[in-house]
């Protein structure tokens, strides 16, 4: 065992404050990260509910839910080339929501190919309510929606004006500003009208061969047609999606300003207790400099030691995080702690130990082997 | 004969007119005043005086932690030559420090987080960069030496006053240096743990071949001392040992 981590288990009493400040800083890193990150996956429901490999849309459509109707005739762009296995339409835009017992409600209309293999139809949707949602003016909606949109046991309401039948729900489809409305393609044309034009569409959904070859007509197409229509890959719509209404919502800023202060205070307790620590041996480092040994030696121990505050701190806090994802995820939220999270929090909180450690070098500064000598 | 008796041989370390005072004004206080000393190796010196004196001041001089306002303090180099060591850059005077000198306190300043082994490994491992396995021989030779055999796992918390300061002179002890300077180094220990101090500070002379000086102000080290200098009020003054 190294001098920094048998002194560090020694006087583990001494350092435990500085390892739980790093604890309590990445808990909160990444426990920020996690919320957003989940809450955030709502915006991106329905590609990941999707079996499409790229999506093709509107000319730099930064969000799912921001598309504009784009020509079907870029079908020609599409259809034809190798390595695709099917393309279909999908309809995505906005609408009102007229509840039975009066009162409007926004929601997004999603109107996708309903076969069973279908690219675009949501996979939660079960073969039976894709047959249903064959029938004009048919919808289905999350079941955490129905009392929000005030869906009667008649399940009549009306969208844009017009007669709606909801011939289900689904579960786990949560939505955030505007509950999310399945039906068919044809059922969407209808309900959107003049909003959606005719020969237009809202998507191209391309389904390939294979995953890489999905990779490979995304960077294609952008090469192709750089100016007028927005191609990405499913997992790049995503992620994009969520980050744009991250920063959008200035949601990334409230994390910024969370993260720094958590930081902040966990610094400054490392710092003051790896201070504290070095002064508390002062004399048995001053004897080693009258030995002759080079200061910096010292100043290494205190960075190692910072180092393992770090690492003791991150361990302590994978399993709070675990933890604390659990508890929330029996009150409904999503804490999504992907491993980008967890890495990321591991760095900036180990990085936030070591720079403690620096400051703490100025106890190594003062120390004088003189003073050993009354 | 103890070899610093012969005529031929030279001293490891002199010290030349050195003078330090403290404060200013009404406040001014000599410290050193003049004080010249040569140390040979192999040869035990103690140092006395009353409390204030400036011993401890000499000592620093002479070790190299304190500089003197002037006067000179010269060392034999690897080759020999007499180098001073306030005329060094103070990388050069570590390196001198790490090369030449021990150091024994009336603290025994040892980690309390490291065994009476690991205390010596660490000085051949940070000052010598050492190999583990050579830190560790080399520990276990001085401390088997010392009588701590039994001792080389147990942490100071596990350790008596006078086995700690026994691992304080390993710890000075085990880069084999040619001067140890010891300040008060029995003054926290009873007689029987302070003489058994001043007799392997002796070994470390007569056997070892180093130049020990020893400030302390206990008069029943005297009868195990080569020479005894007297300081005070800044003043240094060789006496006769009793029985001599």
């Amino acid at each position: 065992m190294s001098i920094a981590l048998q002194t560090l288990w020694h006087e583990r009493t001494r350092y435990a404050s500085g390892v739980l400040a790093v604890t309590f800083s990445a808990v909160l890193i990444a426990l920020q990260c996690g919320l957003l990150l989940g809450l955030f996956k709502i915006t991106s429901i329905p590609i990941d509910n999707t079996s499409a490999d790229v999506w093709i849309g509107s000319n730099k459509v930064e969000s799912v839910d921001l598309g504009r109707p784009i020509p079907a005739s870029y079908l020609s762009r599409i259809a034809g080339r190798p390595g695709i296995t099917s393309v279909e339409s999908y309809v995505a835009a906005f609408a009102s929501f007229a509840k039975p017992a009066g009162g409007t409600e926004m929601c997004f209309l999603l109107g996708s190919n309903l076969d069973a293999d279908a690219a675009g139809a949501a996979k939660v949707l079960s073969k039976e309510q894709l047959d249903l949602l064959t029938m004009p003016d048919a919808i289905v909606v999350d079941e955490s929606d129905v009392k929000r949109l005030g869906v009667t046991d008649e399940k009549k309401a009306k969208i844009n004006g017009k007669e709606v039948l909801v011939v289900g729900t689904v579960k786990g489809l949560k939505s955030l500003a505007a509950p999310w409305v399945f039906c068919s393609v044809h059922t969407a044309r209808h309900l959107l009208g003049f909003m959606l034009p005719p020969d237009h569409i809202t998507y191209y959904l391309a389904r390939c061969e294979t995953p890489a070859r999905g990779r490979e007509l995304a960077a294609e197409l952008k090469a192709e047609y750089p100016e007028d229509m927005a191609v990405y890959t499913a997992e790049q719509f995503s992620t994009g999606s969520r980050v744009y209404w991250l920063f959008r919502t200035k949601a990334g800023i409230a994390i910024g300003y969370a993260a720094l202060l958590g930081l902040l205070v966990g610094a400054v307790i490392t710092a003051q207790t790896l201070y504290s620590a070095t002064a508390a041996n002062a004399k048995e480092f001053a004897i080693l400099l009258a030995l002759g040994i080079p200061r910096w030696r010292i100043s290494a121990m205190v960075l190692s030691q910072s180092f393992w505050v770090g690492i003791i701190g991150i361990a302590l806090a994978y399993p709070v995080c675990l933890g604390l994802k659990y508890g929330a995820r029996q009150v409904g939220a999503d804490v999504d702690l992907r491993w980008e999270v967890l890495t990321g929090t591991a760095v900036i909180t180990v990085g936030m130990a070591l720079v403690a450690g620096f400051f703490a070098l100025r106890s190594v500064r003062q120390i004088e082997p003189m003073n050993l000598l009354r | 004969m103890m070899p610093w008796a012969a005529s031929n041989v030279s001293p490891v370390l002199q010290g030349v007119s050195l003078m330090r005072t403290y404060g200013d004004g009404t406040a001014r206080r000599n410290a050193l005043q003049n004080v010249s000393v040569d140390l040979f190796p192999g040869q035990l010196v103690l140092l006395m005086g009353p409390s204030g004196s400036g011993k401890s001041t000499l000592l620093a001089a002479l070790s190299g932690l304190l500089e003197p306002d002037s006067g000179q303090v010269l060392a034999a180099d690897d080759d020999g030559r007499m180098r001073d060591v306030w005329q060094m850059t103070a990388r050069e005077r570590e390196a001198y420090r790490r090369r030449h000198t021990g150091f024994v306190f009336q603290g025994y300043n040892l980690f309390p987080a490291l065994t009476a082994r690991q205390q010596l490994e660490l000085v051949l491992k940070w000052g010598e960069n050492a190999s583990g396995s050579e830190a560790r021989r080399r520990a276990d030779e001085v401390l088997d030496k010392l009588g701590l055999s039994a001792n080389k796992n147990k942490k100071p918390a596990q350790l008596s006053g006078g086995e700690k300061q026994r691992v304080a002179i390993g710890r000075a002890l085990v880069k084999n240096p040619t001067l140890v300077f010891a300040d008060e180094p029995t003054s926290a220990l009873d007689w029987e743990n302070g003489q058994k101090v001043i007799e392997l500070l002796r070994d470390a002379a007569h056997q070892r071949g180093a130049a020990v000086l020893c400030v302390s102000h206990d008069a029943r080290l005297l009868p195990f001392v080569d020479v005894f200098y007297h300081l005070d009020d800044g003043r240094l003054e060789r006496r006769t040992l009793p029985g001599a």
